[in-house]
This record gives structure tokens, sequence and C-alpha cells, in this order.
């Protein structure tokens, strides 16, 4: 039990999730070998495709007070994004606005039960981090005809005018859903639900095809 | 003279927009006829003298060429070369010829020259008065599906391809500051101004190029010819990063909220099949904050005898078939016109070397620009007067003209015969406000023009040139230019400096309000004149109709079918209007008019399904362990979503044989089942066990850290909606499992209460659905195997029923929950997703002693109905609650606060006797299966109807058991032990079953509880 951890201060239960040692995790599209796909697929296109994978995702839920909100800060590194539908990304952290009570945090798979572990000791009052790493995954689409792609896969307006570097939705994506924040002019993420995952990544490569698609590993 | 081009009699030796040096060969109706690059396939059958185009609707008549544009009635096409790439329903007009093109007719069958239907069709004529349709839906059934197969047979409705389509429709969304609706000269004026102003826009054209009237126009603008500034428009609008052109591109439908939908031809304009996987139609759903809409206006025939035989057309697609496409549809031009504008047609039929035979003006002294330029060229002009009635049967061969009164309305002198080919007419332009009508603006009639123009709108709409009646290009292009500067000061945008070019100056006389040109027999006698040529609706139909009693211009459209259809009374509506007015004594505006819904012209299957078909028809929710199931062979069950496994069949077993195999083994050893799809709610809060005390049925006020408790959930009427096992985490954390279809809605109901109802419970709920992996050991060696898996003490002593711990399995720290729904020893093992896999795999690498067996659904289903559990949904349906299901023990009547669900089931009808109970059918031949659904009785004797007393919810065969098993509703059942109940089935059979508690397996849980 040693690789066991459980605290319940505050009457809530944090463990860590990850085994340690040689156990390697498999993402949402482990099945589609991605890898291989980006050493024999075309290495020229208008989209590009990878699976940012193995992340530690964490969903935030809190109305936060000013002294909760500082804690975060502590916490975080970072403030928390209040404005709606906007989001800060650090080395470290990427934190995006979800709704006026929620928020999304991406840290490197590894930390994400350092950070429960840190607000399960340090943040007050009432709210609930949950982690969400297993069940959730990462695209990085970009390219020239990112924007084309996603205009046939979802009806949020990504003219930069309305959808700047950094804003962030969660919205339909064909007949799922994504959580879309631009990183880049040409550069999007989408985060994704385990399930969902490889429809969505049938709809993407179908979707990108005139364009011709480059799968990164 | 090429030889090719030779044989394109109708063609001119140059002018117009197509390229003489480009021969596009095409086959029509099984014959090879050649075109050239810029023609429309309309305007290459024009070109080879092809006159017969289709037979009609309801007569079977020869029917050509009228029209143009998108209000061509006649010319509806089946295009396509091969099985797989037929498109019905394609106006002639608005395809643009391409090599290789295989079009027919769609009327017609089987020949469009020779139709047998010729003579039926006459019978089929009389059978078919106006008023078909609801006369013939007052008989009997059977006799309008003998109607029905012959109407569609001749309808021409066009026909599906018999194979699948290989080409790739696909959608896109766009939004925009302004889209604009038609690139004539008023959109482009206003596509020039937005666009110059910095502005997001979007325009939109159904033709091939931009530039609507102005590509057939004669005009010049700024002293060039119009289509030079056409092209210069084109040329600066393509230079804007923000300026989306979308020729070959319809917009059909504008919905609430500026919501516009768009049909863009990508290459099925150029190819039969889209070359290189290419997308040949893209639909486009447009959210534009401003609409400006110049859609601009079709010129209206006049309604005469005979009015439909080839060679009868629209006086301005005449000029457009000239001075666009270098072709001159005939010889011997009679033009009859109601006003000025027309005489171009006149015009540019002499210019092009042809016989202007005579302009037949219904007023008595027409004078202009145009009138004076046809007296020039001393074209011969007959005023006061009209084309009563045209002579021919394929092909004009003359017309009768006789001076009319000056109403319009009646012959006032002899008759004259002349002989000409083609009969060209113009009753004025009617505005195209189909679009507008279409979010629901009712449109005004404008005596001015003769015309409907647009109404009030609620949408930020705006619109300009022709559809507002402003017909001259000076007017298209000034309004062009207003509406987009209108549109962008209520954007907030800066003006921005258009410069229009000077346009030529032209003076027209008064036009008439001429619509139906009289005869010397009164209408219902006179040879027929056509108002809607593709519904075949008649001058005296819509006279008949008014006659029946019929005065609303709505009934009187659907006792005639006037403007039905893909037509959308494009051509006849105003003119029948007018008829149904004459006739009601009315002005047109108090007959008032009917207005258009979506789509404007018929769109494909193809490109409102977009991609979602074949394998992306619905997605597909797969757990971690998906690849596995694959691997070996499970079959799979759809479960909301899911692609859950069913069962997996070895070798050659049947689905029977494979479920006694996986039940078996699983009560006799050990089974597994993926059960991540379980819904999974994190729920954390210092009142979260208030809150789950609220929503559930029973208590939770004591629920321990470390154990699980089944509970209800009920509506506020007191029946059962879910069901699932909720487990104390922590002090304030708990894990609420739900159904795998229920997850979704469980968790807006969660959220609903919470928001809505008790937003003072501090308590937040996530779905952690998809983060954790389940899989469920099952059976009396479950314990072993876990064993194997980990150092932690899963002992009875240490891990009770109903416990939960956190530990160690495979080397992945999970959650395992001693929880069963099988009523065997259990374990539920949870880990974080992306490590399921790795632990299912591992399950079996140490499974294999104990014959570690795969179950699907269907063996969990059997296994929980040899336990009696229920599955919500299945055993429930809505109209049950806790007590009906013998669950009194899950209902909590003394928590503090109420819960939902509480008063619901305390309701008179939720108490009374007799109620539908849920308990055990026993067979009494326990190999009789019972068919789920089956409707039990309790005499089988009684006289049919048969008084019902519920129906079979859960039946299976329990290999276990060896022996049926299978629950279901009784009225009274639990009163009712011991009783018999008798189920009548379809097939003859009656099987008898005992009414017995539905717990067939070890009543006393001495299997789980160990």
């Amino acid at each position: 039990m040693s690789d066991v951890t459980v605290e319940a201060m505050e009457g809530k239960l944090v463990t860590n999730q990850l085994p340690t040692g040689a156990i390697v995790g498999e993402s949402p599209l482990h099945h589609s070998d991605l890898a291989s796909i980006a050493k024999k697929g075309p290495q020229q296109g208008g989209v590009h495709f990878h699976e940012r994978k193995l992340k530690g995702l964490l969903t935030l839920r809190c109305a936060p007070s000013a002294e909760q909100l500082s804690l975060i800060e502590s916490l975080l590194g970072v403030a928390l994004p209040m404005e709606p539908l906007t989001s800060v990304t650090t080395d470290a952290v990427s934190v995006r606005w979800m709704s006026p009570d929620e928020w999304l945090i991406i840290v490197a798979g590894e930390k994400a039960f350092e950070l429960e572990t840190r607000f399960q000791e340090k943040l007050i009052g009432h709210y609930a981090l949950v982690n969400i790493s297993g069940g959730t995954t990462i695209f990085d689409v970009s390219g020239s005809h990112v924007v084309d792609m996603l205009k046939k896969s979802t009806p949020v307006d990504l003219h930069p005018s309305e959808f700047p570097v950094g804003k962030v939705v969660s919205t339909v994506f064909a007949k799922s859903g994504a959580t879309i924040c631009r990183l880049a002019d040409d550069k999007f993420e989408l985060v994704v639900r385990r399930s969902f995952a490889d429809y969505l990544w049938l709809w993407i490569q179908d979707a990108s095809r005139e364009y011709g698609l480059v799968v990164k590993a | 003279m090429t030889e090719k081009s030779m044989t394109q009699k109708n063609r001119l030796q140059d002018g117009g927009r197509i390229d003489r040096s480009k021969v596009l060969a095409f086959t029509y109706n099984g014959k090879k006829y050649t075109g050239f690059e810029g023609d429309t396939l309309a305007s290459a059958l024009l070109a080879n003298g092809v006159d017969i185009i289709g037979r009609s609707f309801k007569y079977s008549r020869p029917r050509g060429i009228v029209a143009a544009g998108a209000e061509e009635p006649n010319a509806i096409m089946q295009i396509g070369s091969t099985e797989a790439t037929q498109i019905p329903n394609v106006r002639a007009t608005q395809q643009s010829l391409y090599s290789g093109l295989v079009a027919g007719s769609t009327n017609g069958w089987p020949s469009v020259d020779n139709d047998l239907m010729g003579l039926v069709g006459k019978v089929g004529g009389k059978m078919m008065p106006p008023g078909f349709y609801y006369k013939t839906f007052m008989y009997p059934k059977s006799m309008w599906e003998t109607y029905e197969s012959y109407i569609r047979k001749a309808a021409g409705l066009g026909r599906a391809p018999k194979e699948n389509d290989p080409d790739i429709y696909d959608k896109m969304n766009q939004h925009c500051d302004v889209i604009i609706v038609g690139a004539g000269p008023a959109g482009l004026a206003a596509a020039l101004t937005a666009a110059r102003a910095g502005a997001r826009v979007i325009i939109a054209d159904e033709q091939n190029e931009f530039g609507g009237s102005l590509l057939s126009s004669k005009e010049l603008l700024g002293g060039k010819p119009a289509a030079e500034w056409v092209a210069d428009v084109v040329k600066e609008l393509s230079t804007y990063d923000d300026v989306l052109m979308l020729p070959n591109s319809q917009v059909n439908g504008y919905h609430d909220h500026n919501f516009l939908t768009i049909q863009q031809h990508c290459t099925d304009q150029f190819a039969d099949r889209a070359p290189n996987g290419q997308v040949a139609q893209r639909y486009h759903r447009v959210r534009a904050k401003w609409v400006v809409l110049a859609t601009g206006a079709h010129e209206r025939p006049l309604v005469y005898g005979n009015n439909d035989v080839p060679g009868c057309m629209v006086a301005n697609a005449v000029s457009t078939y000239i001075n666009r496409y270098g072709v001159v549809p005939g010889k011997n031009l009679v033009l009859m016109t109601s006003n000025d504008n027309a005489y171009r047609t006149a015009l540019d039929w002499h210019d092009a070397g042809r016989n202007v035979v005579a302009i037949v003006d219904s007023r008595k002294n027409p004078h202009g620009t145009f009138v004076d330029a046809a007296r020039d060229r001393g074209i011969s002009i007959i005023v006061g007067s009209g084309v009563i009635e045209a002579h021919g049967s394929k092909r004009v061969s003359g017309v009768s003209i006789a001076p009319l009164n000056d109403a319009g309305d009646a012959v006032v002198g002899p008759i004259i015969k002349m002989a000409a080919d083609t009969v060209a007419t113009s009753g004025g332009w009617s505005p195209v406000i189909h679009l507008s009508c279409h979010t629901g603006a009712r449109p005004v009639w404008n005596e001015e023009i003769l015309g409907f123009t647009p109404g009030a709108t609620y949408q930020k709409q705006l619109t300009a040139g022709a559809i507002n009646g402003a017909f001259s290009t000076a007017q298209a292009l000034s309004e062009g230019v207003k509406a987009a500067s209108d549109a962008l000061s209520q954007l907030g945008l800066a003006k921005s400096d258009v410069v229009l070019p000077e346009t030529e100056v032209i003076e027209e006389g008064k036009a008439m309000a001429l619509f139906h040109i009289p005869h010397t027999k009164p209408t219902s006698k006179a040879p027929k004149q056509f108002v809607d040529y593709q519904n075949d609706v008649t001058a005296s139909g819509i006279e008949l109709a008014c006659r029946e009693g019929f005065e609303s211009i709505e009934h009187v459209k659907r006792y005639t079918a006037m403007g039905f259809g893909t037509d959308q009374g494009k051509l006849g509506n105003i003119n029948g209007m007018a008829i149904a007015a004459k006739m009601l004594n009315q002005t047109i505006p108090q007959t008032g008019t009917t207005i258009f819904r979506p789509n404007y012209t018929p769109v494909t299957f193809g490109a409102i399904a977009g991609r979602d078909c074949g394998a992306l028809f619905d997605p597909e929710r797969y757990t971690a362990m998906h690849a596995w199931h694959v691997e070996h062979g499970a079959k799979f069950e759809d479960v909301g979503q899911w692609k859950r496994a069913w069962y997996y069949p070895k070798g050659n077993e049947t689905m029977q044989q494979a479920l006694d195999r996986e039940c078996l083994a699983t009560r006799k050893s050990v089974g597994i089942l993926d059960a991540s799809t379980l819904g999974k709610i994190d729920i954390q809060g210092k009142d979260a066990r208030e809150f789950l005390g609220r929503v559930y049925t029973n208590a939770w006020a004591k629920l321990p850290v470390g154990k699980c408790r089944y509970g209800l959930m009920c509506g506020e009427d007191g029946m059962v909606f879910d069901d699932g096992v909720t487990s104390c985490l922590a002090e304030n954390h708990f894990l609420m499992t739900t159904t795998s279809g229920g997850a979704a809605r469980v968790l807006s109901w969660l959220e609903i209460y919470h928001q809505t109802e008790w937003p003072e419970l501090e308590v937040y709920f996530n779905s952690v659905t998809d983060h954790w992996s389940t899989m469920t050991i099952s059976g009396p060696n479950s314990r072993k195997l876990l064993e194997k898996l980990t150092d932690s003490d899963v002992s009875k002593e240490n891990m009770a029923f109903m416990d939960w711990k956190p530990m160690t399995v495979a080397g992945v720290p999970a959650r395992v929950f001693r929880i069963s729904f099988t009523g065997e020893l259990s374990f539920e093992i949870n880990v974080q997703a992306n490590y399921g896999l790795h632990v299912w795999k591992a399950l079996f690498e140490k499974g294999a002693e104990f014959n570690l067996t795969p179950y699907g659904t269907e063996t969990m289903h059997i296994l929980r109905a040899e336990k009696g559990f229920i599955i919500a949904g299945q055993d429930t349906d809505g109209s049950v609650h806790p007590f009906d299901l013998g669950m009194s023990w899950a209902v909590s009547m003394q928590k503090p606060f109420s819960f939902i669900g509480k008063r619901g089931m305390q309701r008179e009808d939720c108490v009374r006797e007799n109620r539908k109970q849920l308990v055990g059918l026993k067979t009494l031949d326990p190999k009789a299966v019972l068919p789920e659904g089956a409707q039990g009785v309790l005499d089988p004797k009684a006289p049919i109807p048969m008084p019902m007393v519920g129906h079979v919810t859960s039946s299976y065969w329990s290999a276990n058991l060896n022996r049926s098993v299978a629950m279901g509703f009784v009225k009274g059942g639990l009163d009712k032990m011991g009783e018999r109940v008798f189920y009548p089935l379809a097939d003859g059979r009656v099987i008898e079953a005992e009414i017995c508690s539905p717990v067939f397996l070890d009543p006393k849980g001495e299997r789980q509880n160990v």
C-alpha cells in the first residue's frame, strides 16, 4: 500500500491515480498507432494533427472569494482567468475558463496529483478539484487550412476578430463536443472526451482530406 | 465553321460569353450533341435546336425551355452518366455544360418526342381537374393507391440513384458582417461598398459567374460594356481576405436570426463525378449580422392560349440566350409586351440578323427609347393588341393576334394570323421575394411596378435593386451602395467611397397592368392558357377554383397546386393571383399572395446529409478496452452511443451457446465485464450528503466512509427514472454511478435541482465517466483472482460486501468496490482509463487458471435477472414507483427534508389497489421462455379483447437454473404469489406461469456475502 496515498483532509479523497515504474499509459488514440502514421504518412499538408497525450487535466469548480482567488493563484502559479472565454498558458500550466464557476487546468501528466495535493492542503472553502486526465485527451491541430477544417466541424466563429489567440470555447464539434482554444493564428487545442476521441479523430481525418493531413508524433 | 458547331443551328458566329474554341460533347436523351464552354445545358440544347425538353405533369403536353434561370419551370433534368451519379430535378438553365454530361428529361416517359402517355395523358387531364388530390382523398384508400402509381410515373419527379453516390458532400459554417445574396448590379455594388469598409462579406450567386443581368445586357457602364465593370469589381473583391465569393451557389434558405443555407456546386457544375475525391457540393451554414437581399426579378410571361407550345418564352430569356450564349432560339419572332422594357428582346433578335415578325403591344400608344429604337429598325409594331393564341404542337408555327379593349380583358376586333416560330412575352417583372418570405414577412403589393416587394421584417435584413422594384441598372447600383452603407453604419463600421459608373439614360413609357390575355372564347372553352407550367395549372383551373368557392388565395393555391413543389410559383404566382382577383372582383392586394418556403430550388440529399454518413453517421463511443473486445470476437450492442460488448462467441457457437457458457463460467468460477460505460459522477462539498438524500429515495445521512449504497432516483411524479450505487469516498465526497444510457440525464438533473431549487447547498457535480475504466470480476473465484494482483487484504473480514477500498491492482492505483449485479462475490475495479487495458490484460494473464471468462451485456442481463435485479428503463418505463417494484426497502419516508418523488408516489393513484407490480414469472414448462413484451391475462378463455394484467419486462433462458426466468408486471401481483397468469402469444401458444418472487437464485444472498 505504500504507493497509495489517501488524504481525507477537508473530508475529500485525493489519491494518486498513476502507477509508478514501467507501466505506460495508453491514451484514447493508442489503438490508432499515430507514431507509425507520423512516420509513414505524408509530411506535407494543410492540416497537422498531434495527440498531446497523457497530460494532467483537472476540472476546478469554485465561485472564488478574494481569498480563494489569491490562494488559487499561488497554487497554480497563475491567476485564474475570470474573463469569460479566456485562458492563460505558461510553460507549466494552462488554465481555460469553462463557465462562470468552472476552469480546466492542464499540467504535465505526473503533476496532476501534486496539484491536487497542494489544493487539498492549502485551499479553503467550497470548491471541487476533479482529476479527469484519464477521461480526456488533447488534439493539437494546426496548419494553413486548420480553420477550414474547423469550419466544417464547429459552428463557432473562428475569425481572428472573434476568436483571437487565447480564446477558449466549449462547443459542438461534429456530433460530439470539444473545448477549443486558439494557441496561435493557425494552431488550436481541442480537449475532447476519451470515449468520443476515436470518432473525432475519424472526423478530423475526413474533414482534412482535401487539404492533406500530416500526423505529428 | 467547324462541322461540330454547324450542328448548332441556332448558334451565332460571334458574341456571348462562351468560348467557341472549347467544344463540349454531351448527351441528351441518348443523343449526342455539342456545345461550348460557358453554356448552360439549356443554352446548348437551344443552340442545337432541341425544342421539346419534357412532357407536362398532368396533360403530357410537349414543353420547351421558357426561361434562362432558376425560374425555369419545364426544363427539369435527370443528370448523371452512371447509376451512382444520378441527380434528379436539375434545372437545365442552372446546370453548366461540361464535357461528357449526360442528361435526360424527367418528364415524358418513355420518350419526349413520341410520348405513349400523350393519349393516356389527355384522359389523365380530365381525370385530374383542379382539386384532384382533395377529391381523391375522399375516396377509399385503395383508389388513391391506384392513382398514385399512375401519377408518380407521369409526374416526372425524377428519380434517386439506386447505387451509393460516390461523391463527397460536406458542410461548412460561415460567419460574416454582411451577406449579399445575388451578384447582379445591386449585389456587386453592395459587396464593393462593404468590402472597401473592411467588413467581412459573403456574396453568393447561383450563376457560374458574377454579374447577373449585366452579363446579358448590352448596356454601357461608364462608357464600357457592362461586363467590363463586372470584371473590375470581381477582381477587386478577390483581393480582400475577408470577402468570400461564392459563385454556383444558391442561397436556398433564409431562416430566423439571419441564418442562411447555401448550396454550393463545387464540381458538379463541371464534372459528372468529383475528380480526385474533391467535394462535389458544399452546404454553407451562414450566420450573418446583416443580410442584403439583391435577388433581382423574374420577368412575368403573359398568359394566352396554347402558351406552352415549345417556342413560347419569356422575353428577357430570349435576350439572355442571344447576348450571353450567342444562341437565337428561332427564326421568326413575335414579341408580345405590356411594357417598353421587353422591346429590347426584339432589338436583340433583329440585331442578331433574324426576323422580327411583329411586336404586339397591348398599349394603344407606346413611346420611349426602346420603342423608338424598334421603329428606327423598321420593326412592325401592332398596338392595342395581344397574341390570343399560339399555333403548333411540337413547336410554334404561328400566332393569332387580336385587338384588345382598354382594360385588356376583351377581344374587340378581328383576328390576324401570322406565321412565327417563337413567341416572346413580357407582362413586366416580379421581384424575387422568396427569401424575404422565408422568415415570415408578408409581401406588399406595389402598384407602381405591378408586383410584390418584400414586407416588413424582424430580421436584420436590407434589400437592394430589382427586388425593390428598382429595375434600372442605375437604380440597382445606387440601392446596392445604400444598402451596404446602411449595414455598415449599423455595424459601426466607417463608410467607404464607391464611385458608381455612369449609366445610359433610358426613357420608358408607362407599363400596362396585364396578366391574362382574353380569347374570343370564354376561358373555360379557350385553348389552354397556362399559368403554372410545372404543375399544369391553367387560367380556367383557377377560375374553376374560384367558382367552386375557394376565395382565399392560399386555398386556391392548394386546390390547383399552383406554385407547388420545386417551382414555388416563380413565374406563375402573380398571374394566378391576378386571375383569381379578377374572378373574385377584387384587387390583387385584396386577394393577397401566398408566401414561399425554403428551399428556393431543390437541394440534393447529399448536401443535406453532408459527412454525417457511413462511419461518421453517429459517434461511436469506445471504452479503453474496446480494441481487446474487437480482437476477441465480441459482438457489440448499442447502448446510447456506446458500443458495448454484447457477447463473445467462440468458434461456431450460437448466441445462446455463448451466453450459456458465459453464464455458467461466471457462476462456477469467475467472469469479467467491461462496465466502463456506467455513468460516474464525482460529488463534492459539505452538503453532498444532504443533496443525495434529496435526490435519492433512501437515506444517506449515515453512510460511512468506505461504504457503498444502492439508490433509486425518481421524478417529481414519484416514478423511477434511474438507479445506481453511490459510494462514500470521504465525509464530503461521493462517487455516484448511473445507468450507461442515463448518465448525461442524471448529471443534468442534479445540476438543474442544484441551480434552481437548492443553490444554497455547497456541492459540485462533475462527470468522471470517461476518466475511470471499470471492470467487474464476478464469481466464486473472483477474490482469488484479485489476490493474485494486489497486496491488499481483500478478505471478507477486511472488505465486506458493499465496502470499497483503494488499492493497487496489477501495479496500478485502483478503487475497488465490492458491489455486485450478479449476486456473486464481485469486485468492481476502477482504474484511471489510460491504464484500463493494462489491468484488464493483467487480469486475463492471472485469470487463465480460473478460466476467467469475458461476458457481455447479455450475460449481465441474464445473471441479474436470475437475481431479480431490475434494469431502469427495461423493467421500468416511467410509470412505476419503487413500491410497484417491490422495493419499499429503498424508500425512506422518515428523512427530515423531503426527497424528489415523495409526494408524487403518495398520490391517490399511486397508492390504490391493483396497480401493476413487478413480480417473478415462473413458467410451468421450464423450457418455455416468455417473449419480452408479452401481455398476461388471468383467464385465457376470456373473450377477446381479454382484460390484460401486465407485460413481461425481462425474460431469459438461465443455463445455471436450467429453466427460464422472467419478470413482469401483474396487476396486484405482489399479493398474488403462487397464482397463475397466462400469456397468449401471436403463434397460438399460451404460456402459463406462476407468480413468484423475482429472485430465482440464492434468495438468501449467500453467494455474494462471502
